[in-house]
């Protein structure tokens, strides 16, 4: 079986070279191997090569498309959890722009997860809020010990009792109202009505400048 | 025949072209596939997202002052 390899090697060798030395022009790509013949199989009609040559393009591209879109959201996944995590963002501090809350608005920002209510007190709420006697409040706590600054109020909208958020400019008491067991806080955002327990909290804030505040 | 051997020409001969075809082609399919799926999911629960829900919560709370329901 060796032998018969060889003599054909051998055999189609020698007709290369003999070809070669014959003429300089030979086509280099003219198979001297005896092979047999397709053309009963191949596409028949010479005008459709280009559409099937671009179906297979096509079909290869789409491949490449769908793993390009894996390997892109893979990377994205990845790079995802290098951002900045949720103790990071948690420790984060809030700045507001004072200018953008019109007089006697509410405003609610979110600062480490949890709502914070801003609101722009008129001079008249300031007054009703300083008005009230304390020792008849649940929680007494007076207006200016709540505020740094009377015409912004801040506080966080988290309701003392089981901690849904109350809801601005309602209740009997002119200031927030929790809808889930009938909390009524006032003007301050003291408990005057239902069952919680204390006021609303006060979170650590601070005025970077008039128009800024920093919360957090 | 034209079209297709222009094709070929254009996009798929060098494979700088087909390659940066292939990026567009992720992109937009990306894009395309979230805006269109999320389109039809929420189509499919229209009535049940909150987008839907929000303007007649808000509306019982302005008609109604106190809720006890405890």
């Amino acid at each position: 079986m060796l032998s018969r390899l060889s003599i054909r090697s051998a055999r189609s060798l020698g007709l290369a070279q003999a070809t070669r030395s014959i003429s300089a022009t030979v086509p280099a790509f003219k198979s001297t191997y005896d092979s047999p013949d397709f053309t009963h199989y191949l596409n028949s009609s010479k005008g459709s090569s280009d559409k099937s040559r671009d179906f297979t393009y096509f079909m290869v591209g789409s491949y490449g498309v769908l793993g390009a879109a894996a390997a892109k959201s893979t990377v994205e996944a990845f790079l995802t959890t290098m951002s900045a995590s949720a103790d990071v963002l948690a420790m984060a501090k809030v700045e507001v722009k004072l200018n953008a809350i019109p007089l006697g608005k509410n405003v609610v920002v979110k600062w480490q997860g949890k709502p914070v209510f801003i609101r722009h007190r008129t001079p008249d709420e300031i007054e009703e809020a300083n008005e009230v006697d304390i020792s008849k409040l649940r929680d007494p706590q007076a207006d200016s010990d709540r505020v740094k600054n009377p015409e912004w109020l801040v506080m966080l909208g988290i309701c003392t009792h089981l901690g849904c958020v109350p809801i601005g400019e309602a209740g009997d008491f002119d200031g927030w109202f929790c809808p889930c067991h009938g909390s009524h806080y006032d003007i301050s955002g003291r408990i005057r009505k239902g069952p919680a327990p204390l006021n609303l909290e006060i979170p650590q804030y601070e005025f970077a400048d008039p128009e800024t505040l920093v919360v957090g | 025949m034209a079209f297709y051997s222009s094709v070929f020409n254009i996009v798929f001969k060098r494979n700088s072209t087909f390659v940066a075809s292939i990026f567009a082609a992720t992109f937009l399919l990306q894009v395309g596939l979230d805006e269109g799926v999320t389109r039809w999911y929420e189509n499919r629960n229209k009535g049940k997202l909150w987008a839907d829900l929000k303007p007649k919560v808000l509306a019982g709370f302005e008609t109604e002052e106190a809720e006890d329901d405890e």
